[in-house]
């Protein structure tokens, strides 16, 4: 097992670009994406409504990398938290990687 | 008055009353996604059809200029309205005027085909004028954003694609193209679907949207009483201005209502996901609650025939 660090960041739809950019940026290759249904917090309710271009819709933004390149990628997204409104976890996890002989 | 018990209005009435009801209806959303895109397909044919048939003619130019001009003046006016009575800050005020200054094609839609109905069909240039009245609102409310702090506004690259090349104006500009190149005749084989369906698909969609907008009304946290009555007093003010404009050009009644339509309704398709990216520190609750849940509903329901009253009169007058 290899230890790596696993970030979740939910972003309002139309700001996801951003966030794979600076993740690039921070060499964060990697990354999966998930749908959300809906959900509430401070702001309020939101759904998923991709008829509005998705400007009310947040998806799920997954990514596992090392602790270093995770800390770097956060230490960018830190200023931008209030103003793109993003949640994020950041998490400690075992991968289990293939060998290479 | 017959306006109101058209299919299309009682189904969106529907959907308002459902969602304001709590009940627990709704359409999937990959199927009302579907629909849109169906809606803007054929509606641009149909525009691309029309033209084809009646040739380029000065009227359109004047149509597309009109169209022009008020999506640059309705966001600065406004833009002055909402911070002064609205008592928005700047980015807030600018978002929203955004929203103004651009179009509702649902609304469009739903006139367009009330109007048909009424042997008052627009000409199929207006759909150009729509595709044209999509995007230089956005610039003007980013302008406005701007002024005094460029720091808060996001300019990029990728804000080009998000405006010009946002999926409804490609949908809605290629399909008009395509009605052109085909023509009549080349419509024919793909009517059943474009033609035949269209009113029922409208209705299913409306139902949709007034699921959409009710729970948008709902679910609205920073709406104050005075901005939503600017959200019934922008589309008055606009739709008369459109009006006065339409009827003074020379257009016919239903060309009239279709520029006071474009002028009163606001955008919540192609704008609130550029205005996201430029303007992230615009609170988009309140935007979308302003074109989405104030102004679309009080369209569909009072503007369509009131602007359809308001143009027959005044071209009329013009006479």
């Amino acid at each position: 097992m290899t230890k790596r660090k696993k970030l979740e960041i939910l972003v309002d739809t139309p700001l996801l670009k951003r966030i794979r950019d600076l993740s690039k940026q921070a060499g964060v290759y990697g990354y999966t994406l998930y749908p959300t249904f809906g959900g509430e917090g401070e702001a309020g309710r939101w759904i998923d409504d991709q008829v509005t271009g998705g400007a009310g819709s947040k998806i799920l933004y997954v990514t596992i990398s090392e602790a270093e390149i995770a800390d770097r990628f956060l230490e960018t997204l830190t200023p931008l938290l209030e103003e793109y409104g993003l949640m994020i976890t950041v998490s400690n996890v075992d991968v289990l990687l293939a060998k290479n002989d | 008055m017959d306006v109101l018990f058209s299919p299309v209005i009682l189904f969106f009435v529907l959907g308002a009353l459902a969602a304001f009801a709590r009940s627990d209806l709704s359409i999937p959303e990959p199927l009302s996604k579907a629909l849109s895109l169906y809606l803007m397909c054929a509606i641009g044919l149909k525009g691309g059809i029309l033209v084809a048939d009646n040739g380029f003619t000065w009227e359109m130019v004047l149509a597309a200029a009109a169209g022009l001009l008020l999506s640059l003046l309705i966001p600065i006016m406004a833009f002055a309205v909402l911070r002064s009575f609205g008592k928005l800050d700047r980015i807030n005020a600018a978002a929203v005027a955004a929203h103004y200054g651009s179009v509702s094609v649902v609304t469009f839609i739903t006139g367009n085909q009330i109007l048909t109905s009424m042997d008052m069909a627009p000409a199929g240039y207006m759909i150009a004028v729509l595709a044209l009245m999509e995007t230089p609102a956005i610039i003007v409310g980013l302008y406005l954003a701007r002024q005094g702090n460029n720091s808060d506004v996001q300019q990029k690259g990728d804000l080009f694609r998000e405006t010009v090349l946002n999926g409804s104006v490609v949908l809605l500009t290629g399909s008009f193209i395509i009605g052109l190149i085909i023509g009549k005749e080349g419509f024919e084989p793909v009517a059943p679907v474009f033609q035949t369906g269209f009113t029922g698909l409208l209705c299913l969609f409306l139902l949709d949207m007034g699921l959409l907008a009710a729970r948008r009304l709902r679910n609205a946290q920073t709406l104050t009483f005075r901005l939503v009555s600017l959200g019934i007093a922008f589309p008055i003010f606009n739709g008369l201005l459109g009006s006065i404009i339409g009827a003074s050009l020379g257009f016919d009644a239903g060309t009239t209502t279709a520029l006071a339509l474009l002028a009163a309704s606001a955008s919540y398709i192609a704008v609130p996901a550029a205005i996201r990216l430029a303007l992230p520190k615009a609170d988009a609750g309140l935007y979308l609650a302003m074109s989405l849940a104030i102004t679309f509903p009080f369209n569909i329901v009072v503007g369509i025939p009131l602007f359809t009253s308001i143009s027959i009169f005044m071209v009329q007058l013009w006479l």
